[in-house]
């Protein structure tokens, strides 16, 4: 076949920019560490790509979102604590004042002792955490779920539990209504106190009054232990939770690990394959280059 | 006789130099474009009776002639306008491609943020500080949508000024293929030889012309080319040209046609599918097939995302107890009406279930008692009498008296979803996290508007507002990748074709260099076959004295 001139120059820069387009491209691809350079590349793959940096950005949310809940677990559970050890002190306190050779004087020593506890109770059960927020006072966070009343204390919250999305398809309480809490369980905590108190300063001067305080100590009593079981049942299932985190932790970090190594066979580049084919390309280039010089250079003009 | 002989070597020396001459115009231009290799075409002189037989009389030069295959070069203006429509498309849908390449600039992060910082406002509902964070973060979401769907307005205006220089061109070519038929006709008329160069540059510009458009070429008897473009309108007929100008849309005057001028003044557009091939065929299919489509499917999602997100804002109550209002503000559905109406009938379009959008455009039509709407992406039509009427999500009525036959409207439901997203509230305690009024704690409602994220809001409950965005990522990137291949394939082909070409019409120096000598020669030899009549001249002159 018949040759011109200048298809022996337009194809030999036609090949050399073939392999440099290659070359440069390979070169991105080295330097950014990235197979993907656009969604062109691989169209599937880049849709792809989207969802799972989508699923792994929504792990990591839930990720965050369990620590705030751990955290306000941990305050519930600290607050408990402190009402089930102030219930055990109560609890002596009660055992002790059934006792036949206390005065009068010394009941009222003990209901002055009650009393300065009812205020600690108070307390606890009106806790905040670090922002403000009752803790125990269901979605009136802002409102100070107990008030203090001459028969106890009444609820000023509500009912709600505010529920956190804690993986995928759990949501999760983090908080507790202070009614449930202090006044569930067939027991009110602030009645049960109040209502000792009286019992405590009321002069005992008649069998009949002494009786009356057995049998309203042993109430008092029966209603402090209904209080600690409901106490600890709330903890048992605070503490249930604080697990269930745990375990929700263990398999969100293995899911993010799964999802940066979907994202890393997806997006990312064979750096030994990277770095043969640029060898290879290298090798093209030359070639291309040394057969067109060579090529280029035979003339019959050379000669005459 | 020796006056004979001289005669006779005076033509082999002419021709030699006519040779000579031709061998060196080719070296000269060897590496212009569209030249075409010219050879000397030769033939023995009459000869002449002498009664004891003829003798020939030396050489005469018939013609010089171009080796030129218009087959061959019809199949590379094919290639070449292919090709280059290619290019064109490709050029482009590569920037929408490297747009939406980087990971961290698409719309995706924006989106995840926005989740996360709602999310924050689920965990932590009386807090001020994370509904601020949620609504910042909402801005950032709505800056993305702007600067997104500003990008491609850019590629949209960029794509209107490329119209117009592309047009520009064409008439320009046509002027000078008209000019040159001219002269081509002169130089024929008047020598009854073929003006070659003339010839050549003709061609070169059909070539030229072919980048910008594809054309039909129609040689002529008297050798003129007569140029047709589109559903036929021609461009170059003998020695006058029509005009190609740019309209504005008579749907959208923001959208740059073509129009054809034809040479009785009047001007029409030319449907945009009428103009294949070339730079503009290019820039057509571009627009029509990938820029609206991607505007669209951002509007789509902005739209979406505002309407769900919207329902179940308004659904809540705020920090304050008040019923939540709009969170996003969105771009309402574009209707104009065809500038040539005859009617004043104003068509209204609302978005009434943004789960049924499409990414499409509508034309509806109407014929005196029927409308007929169709959906522009596929060609589905839905033919009804009365408005109003719900198609595919969207809400369409009439407003005034009713149209006149023949008169049309363009619907664009989602064309300014992304463009005019922005976020409706400014106080943060306006985020209506809770479910009921008058408590601070409530988070019922931000857990809900949460959720949305992951939920299969969009394309009649199939994909989340990522996955639709995805979608549009995966055509670009699809459509960047077809046409990366089918672009290498027309290079190949028009590579193939020139060669083709090239092989019978190309300058070979090699080639060149024989011709050189052998008309170097055949010089030579004239020369002396000169000297020899000179001599025997001589002899006779000398005897005589």
């Amino acid at each position: 076949m018949r040759i011109s001139t200048q298809q022996i120059f337009d194809g030999g820069a036609a090949r050399m920019g073939d392999v440099q387009t290659a070359l440069a491209k390979l070169q991105q691809q080295i330097a950014s560490g990235r197979r993907m350079l656009s969604p062109s590349d691989d169209p599937v793959a880049a849709a792809r790509a989207l969802e799972i940096a989508q699923s792994q950005s929504i792990n990591a949310q839930y990720a965050d979102n369990r620590t705030q809940v751990k955290n306000a677990l941990g305050l519930v559970d600290g607050s408990l604590s402190g009402v089930t050890d102030l219930l055990q002190e109560i609890r002596s306190a009660v055992v002790s004042a059934d006792n036949p050779t206390f005065t009068d004087s010394t009941r009222a020593a003990l209901a002055t002792e009650l009393t300065a506890r009812f205020q600690s109770m108070l307390n606890l059960a009106n806790a905040t955490d670090g922002s403000g927020n009752y803790l125990f006072a269901g979605f009136q966070s802002d409102t100070r779920p107990f008030v203090e009343t001459a028969t106890g204390a009444n609820y000023q919250g509500d009912a709600g539990q505010q529920l956190v999305q804690v993986d995928t398809s759990r949501q999760m309480a983090m908080s507790n209504s202070g009614q449930s809490v202090f006044q569930g369980g067939g027991q009110d905590i602030f009645q049960t106190l109040k209502d000792l108190i009286g019992l405590l300063q009321t002069p005992v001067a008649t069998p009949a009054a002494q009786t009356a305080l057995t049998s309203g100590l042993a109430t008092g009593l029966t209603s402090i232990d209904l209080a600690l079981t409901n106490i600890s049942t709330v903890r048992a299932s605070v503490g249930t939770r604080m697990q269930e985190i745990q375990s929700l932790d263990n398999a969100g970090s293995s899911r993010d690990i799964q999802y940066s190594a979907a994202l890393s066979d997806i997006q990312d580049l064979d750096y030994t394959k990277a770095l043969t084919q640029l060898s290879l390309q290298q090798t093209a280039l030359e070639a291309a280059q040394q057969s067109f010089v060579k090529t280029a250079n035979l003339s019959l003009f050379n000669y005459i | 006789m020796a006056s004979n002989i001289l005669s006779i070597a005076q033509s082999a020396l002419t021709a030699a130099q006519v040779g000579i001459g031709t061998t060196g115009h080719n070296i000269a231009n060897a590496a212009t474009p569209g030249y075409n290799r010219q050879v000397v075409v030769q033939n023995a002189a009459l000869a002449q009776n002498f009664g004891f037989g003829f003798i020939g009389q030396g050489t005469e030069v018939s013609t010089v002639k171009r080796i030129y295959n218009e087959y061959l070069g019809s199949q590379v203006q094919n290639a070449q306008t292919a090709k280059s429509g290619l290019d064109s498309y490709y050029a482009q849908i590569r920037q929408i491609n490297n747009l939406l390449a980087d990971p961290d600039a698409g719309l995706s992060p924006a989106l995840q943020d926005f989740f996360s910082a709602v999310q924050g406002v689920a965990t932590d509902p009386s807090s001020v500080p994370s509904r601020q964070a949620a609504l910042s973060s909402a801005e950032s979401l709505a800056a993305r949508f702007q600067s997104l769907s500003g990008q491609l307005t850019e590629l949209e205006r960029g794509v209107n000024t490329q119209i117009a220089s592309s047009v520009t061109l064409i008439n320009a070519y046509a002027d000078q293929i008209a000019s040159l038929n001219d002269a081509i006709g002169k130089a024929q008329r008047s020598t009854g030889q073929p003006p070659n160069d003339l010839l050549d540059q003709r061609d070169q510009l059909v070539l030229e012309l072919n980048k910008e458009i594809k054309t039909t070429v129609v040689k002529q008897g008297d050798g003129a080319y007569n140029v047709f473009v589109g559903n036929g309108q021609p461009l170059v007929v003998g020695t006058s040209t029509s005009k190609l100008v740019t309209l504005a849309s008579p749907t959208d005057p923001q959208k740059v046609v073509v129009g054809y001028k034809a040479s009785n003044g009047s001007t029409m557009a030319i449907g945009d599918s009428s103009l294949v091939g070339g730079t503009l065929g290019g820039l057509m299919q571009f627009r029509s097939e990938s820029l609206e489509p991607a505007k669209n499917a951002l509007g789509r999602v902005a739209i979406g995302l505002a309407a769900t997100f919207n329902a179940q804002h308004q659904a809540g109550f705020d920090l304050s107890g008040t019923a939540g209002g709009a969170f996003f503000n969105v771009g309402a559905p574009v209707v104009t009406a065809h500038s040539g109406n005859n009617g004043t009938a104003t068509i209204t379009a609302t978005v009434a279930n943004a789960g049924a959008l499409t990414t499409s455009d509508y034309s509806l039509s109407f014929d005196g008692a029927n409308y007929t709407l169709t959906r522009l992406a596929d060609g589905n039509t839905t033919t009804f009498a009365t408005f109003p009427q719900t198609i595919d999500g969207v809400q369409i009525d009439l407003t005034g008296a009713p149209p006149v036959g023949g008169d049309s409207f363009l619907i664009r439901p989602t064309v300014q979803g992304a463009s005019a997203f922005s976020v409706a509230i400014t106080n943060p305690s306006d985020i209506a996290a809770a479910d009921a009024p008058g408590a601070v704690g409530n988070n019922v409602n931000a857990l809900a508007l949460a959720a949305l994220q992951t939920a299969n809001t969009l394309g009649n409950g199939t994909a989340t507002y990522l996955g639709a965005y995805g979608q549009m990522v995966n055509e670009i990137g699809n459509k960047t990748r077809e046409l990366e291949v089918t672009s290498a394939a027309a290079g190949t082909l028009l590579e193939q074709t020139t060669a083709t070409l090239q092989s019978e019409s190309g300058v070979n120096l090699d080639e060149e260099a024989t011709n050189l000598l052998r008309y170097q020669q055949a010089y030579q030899a004239a020369a002396k076959v000169m000297q020899i009549a000179k001599e025997m001249f001589d002899m006779l002159v000398s005897i005589g004295g």
